[in-house]
């Protein structure tokens, strides 16, 4: 691959003496390597038990052992099961709040981001605080109604927990598709006398089916990956999914790599497999109308259904977003969070605990914010390599760069761990045991982020700019220093944030990389909830949903900016 | 403090020489400046100690403050499941990274695995002087610091009817009731093959059968059988079940008389600790007469002669202990697990 990077290509690359763009590229390369295909193939290594022998051991005994098949079973259960459950909340969200004059439209929009960026974790935490078996607020509640509770930790509780997290991925696909569809032929089916529903069924819906299957199909795919609410809710129920499983391969000793490394193999090929039947469903059946700038359509007025329907519709948004934070916020101010909230109840220990006293506390706060911040700003500046050398070169071997920046998409924390212990505990690049090796989890999680949202910016700005700078004399650094780093700052910012928002909370990854030491927020929220000290971890939940929520208010003003520069920027153009 | 409600009769000792020397358990603990075998001077230059534990952290507290202030070396620790401990120590050694400056663990098994690999050395504290020689590694690469009986813990308002023995728990009025522990890599094994191996797999199976709730810690569970979610649970930790029962909680527990399982915990050093003569310094203080005390305080029983045990319980002389073949434990770790996972589900790392 070396080679095909080198060779002179592209009549821009050609104008160079020294190549500033070749060297960038290999930079890039280089990067995408060590972080994402050196550790692939360690993985793959690994499940063939290298370096310690060599053998099928590790796939055999994946396929043969009960123990390995149930999580396989569970983790297909569990995409499905969670698939179907996020369609019934993201479809008829996203059509009450794209084509009626439904009531709350905006705050509907905003609970579902803010039900998004929640750690799906602390939502476990938070529904075992509100739907624990007996002493859960709710089920406590409904006892008392003389009514049957739910029991959070079964295999529904986990379906439940999981599709309130990833129903937003649907929602937002679908409500861009919505978006997207051009009004007049719901106005031209409308007036040649078709009813609402009618046109509803007959017309929008069959133009928005793949957002909406595809939606399914990727909230699916990420509901295998969530290693925090599968552990938290899933193991005390003694339901195994296949991340799970393979942190008790890995976290048990002696650690058997092979078979975790075959298992992960497997998550890997479920994952990709849903990613591709999503792709491939929205080629064949693309939204004929999509594309130009189609009629609005009108929306439809709901009359006095306005404030119901809303309110129905609140409801699993409530659940999702506003009722963890709120329980969580309850339960780290209460000396027994089982206790009503009375004065006699309310304390500040716990925050003192979490801030101050507990060791792993304090030092997980602080390397996730060091973490987080490194990350985002490591992997916005591969991302934007990424981005540009796709965009405005036609270096050879950009190609390669572009399909490595997709590859992490295709990995569950989890699997990534595993490849990267295996990789980077061993000479000649030993990380293990460092905080570097958390760092590099975090930037391969967040390259194909970083690299799409940098190309978005990129594609913001016409290239006639910066050629102009290049023909005016300005050299080729000069040009993006000058014309197009200023242009995009405000979108790369926008995707720094992006990053730093889920690498502040890393659990999947983190669980099986961190050492004494290097612990995280999220591994002490972890931790301490084995240990059941429930109030401090929803002391360190809430300081961790405050950070969430402080970089949210940033972004929404960040992105409400860059909309206008990104006006401004195309009229230049 | 009222005294723990002993319900077992006092027994035969059943296992003579292993624990005879620790459960002599004598009068008071004398308060004194503990000896020790460590570069006092190089321990203050390394400044800092990391304890790789599995002991409960509020006890863990409790120990290393006057440590710190005696000898103004920082001590950190990372705190886990035995398994958790292990398996990071593994991990680091085959990084060539190892942090821990000294680690315990209630898994004997454990330590054999880290013997194995050579990735202890040898250290002979003056502070473990009176542990008896059996509850020693023979090469001085660990030593027993503790011994944790798996009880059987209740409601007191919910636990009909009340459990005395390990037989009582197979009750099918237990049905839905029951409650025990094991984290997802398998802590909570040891003790139930060791019961298993006293009173026959069938016992594990029948408890199975009452659909046990399984939670991942003693600290968990215990707060499962305190707020009545459960009524009853087995094989959870002696000093967790005293904790509970001492704060007031509605809970009580008890030493079955036909025997209980005992789980040896030990503390050794590593021979690649990055702060060697600190690690050195704070075994000897942790093994030490006052380091031992604030475990006992803490409601553990200590693996010296002359530390009383946890104010209430019973010395264990009086209790009938069930040892298991600790080298067993270790060479047939993966079929005990495996036997498990098939006997209850879930996920035991096996």
């Amino acid at each position: 691959m070396g080679r095909l990077i080198l060779t002179p290509a592209a009549p821009i690359a050609r104008r160079a003496r020294l190549n500033p763009q070749r060297l960038v590229l290999g930079l890039g390369v280089a990067a995408l390597l060590l972080f994402v295909a050196y550790p692939l193939l360690w993985l793959v290594l690994g499940a063939f038990g290298l370096p310690r022998g060599f053998g099928l051991a590790g796939f055999t005994r994946s396929f043969t052992r009960a123990a390995n098949v149930m999580p396989m079973v569970n983790t297909v259960v569990l995409a499905l099961g969670v698939g179907v459950c996020s369609l019934l909340i993201a479809v008829p969200l996203a059509f009450a709040t794209a084509r009626t004059d439904v009531a709350l439209r905006r705050v509907l929009n905003a609970l579902a981001g803010l039900a998004y960026v929640l750690p799906p974790y602390l939502t476990a935490v938070a529904y075992i605080i509100l739907l624990g078996p007996n002493a859960g607020h709710i089920n406590r509640a409904l006892a008392w109604a003389g009514l049957p509770g739910f029991n959070i930790f079964t295999g529904y509780g986990v379906v439940f927990v999981i599709s309130l997290h990833v129903f937003a991925i649907p929602y937002f696909l679908i409500s861009e598709a919505l978006a997207s569809v051009d009004g007049a032929m719901e106005e031209a089916a409308r007036m040649l006398g078709g009813s609402r529903w009618a046109v509803l069924r007959r017309v929008t819906l069959p133009l928005v089916a793949p957002a909406i299957t595809g939606g399914g199909l990727l909230a699916g795919v990420a509901s295998m990956a969530l290693f925090g609410p599968q552990a938290i809710l899933g193991l005390p129920a003694q339901l195994v999914y296949l991340p799970t499983r393979i942190f008790g391969a890995i976290s048990s000793y002696p650690p058997r790599y092979a078979e975790a490394s075959a298992m992960s193999l497997v998550l890997v090929v479920l994952t990709v497999a849903g990613l591709a039947a999503q792709r491939l469903y929205l080629g064949r059946r693309s939204y004929v109308t999509v594309g130009g700038k189609g009629v609005r359509p009108a929306r439809w007025a709901l009359g006095a259904w306005r404030w119901p329907l809303g309110l129905l519709l609140l409801l699993p948004l409530l659940l999702a977003a506003v009722a963890p934070v709120a329980v969580l916020a309850l339960a780290a101010v209460s000396k027994v969070w089982t206790q009503a909230p009375t004065l006699d109840n309310l304390t500040l220990a716990h925050f003192q605990a979490a801030l101050f006293d507990n060791q792993t506390a304090v030092r997980g706060l602080l390397n996730s914010l060091k973490l987080a911040t490194a990350a985002a700003t490591v992997a916005v500046l591969i991302g934007v390599t990424v981005a540009y050398l796709d965009l405005r070169t036609r270096l050879r071997g950009r190609t390669a760069l572009d399909f490595l920046a997709i590859l992490p998409l295709g990995l569950p924390g989890t699997v990534l761990a595993v490849a990267l212990l295996q990789a980077f505990i061993h000479p000649p690049l030993v990380l293990y045991g460092t905080i570097w090796i958390l760092l590099v989890a975090y930037i391969a999680r967040a390259i194909p982020l970083a690299a799409r949202s940098a190309n978005v910016a990129l594609r913001q700005v016409d290239a006639s700019l910066e050629e102009a700078a290049r023909i005016t004399g300005a050299g080729w650094v000069a040009s993006i220093r000058r014309i197009l780093l200023p242009l995009i700052r405000p979108s790369l910012l926008l995707g720094w944030l992006l990053v730093f928002i889920p690498s502040l909370s890393e659990l999947s990854s983190t669980i099986l990389l961190y050492s004494s030491g290097t612990e995280t927020i999220s591994v002490a929220i972890y931790r301490l909830n084995d240990l059941g000290q429930l109030e401090v971890v929803a002391a360190l939940s809430v300081v961790l949903i405050g950070i969430i929520l402080v970089a949210l208010l940033l972004l929404q003003a960040l992105s409400a900016r860059s909309r206008t520069s990104v006006g401004t920027a195309s009229a230049t153009g | 403090m009222q005294r723990t409600r002993i319900t077992t009769p006092i027994t035969r000792r059943r296992l003579g020489g292993l624990i005879a020397a620790a459960a002599v358990a004598g009068g008071g603990w004398r308060p004194a400046r503990a000896a020790t075998g460590a570069d006092v001077a190089k321990a203050k230059a390394e400044g800092k100690v990391m304890l790789y534990t599995s002991l409960d952290t509020k006890i863990v507290d409790a120990v290393i403050k006057p440590f710190t202030a005696q000898y103004g070396i920082k001590v950190e620790y990372y705190r886990g499941g035995s398994a958790d401990v292990t398996a990071k120590l593994l991990a680091e050694a085959d990084a060539g990274q190892v942090r821990a400056d000294i680690v315990d663990a209630s898994d004997i098994g454990a330590f054999l695995a880290m013997k194995q690999r050579k990735l202890l050395r040898a250290y002979d504290s003056p502070a473990t002087a009176t542990v008896a020689a059996n509850l020693k590694d023979p090469d001085g690469m660990w030593v027993a610091d503790r011994l944790t009986q798996a009880v059987i813990q209740w409601n007191t308002a919910n636990a009909v009817p009340t459990p005395a023995h390990w037989e009582d728990l197979a009750d099918p009025r237990f049905m839905g009731k029951l409650a025990f522990f094991s984290s997802s890599n398998g802590d909570g094994a040891p003790r139930l093959y060791t019961l298993a191996t006293a009173f026959g797999w069938k016992l594990l199976e029948r408890y199975a059968a009452l659909k046990p709730l399984r939670l991942t810690s003693p600290q968990v569970m215990t707060q499962i059988i305190e707020s009545g979610e459960r009524s009853a649970g087995f094989l959870t930790n002696d000093n967790i079940a005293w904790r509970s029962k001492l704060q007031g909680k509605a809970t009580d527990y008890c030493f079955p008389a036909e025997g209980v399982p005992t789980e040896l915990g030990a503390v050794g050093l590593p021979a690649a600790a990055p702060h060697p003569n600190a690690g050195a310094l704070f075994y000897d203080w942790w093994m030490g007469a006052a380091g031992q005390a604030l475990l006992a305080d803490g409601g553990k029983y200590s693996s010296r002669a002359d530390v009383a045990p946890p104010k209430g319980n019973p010395p264990l002389s009086s209790l009938k202990l069930i040892v298991p073949d600790n080298q067993k434990l270790f060479t047939q770790r993966a079929d005990i697990l495996d036997r498990l996972t098939s006997i209850f589900g879930g996920e035991w790392g096996g």
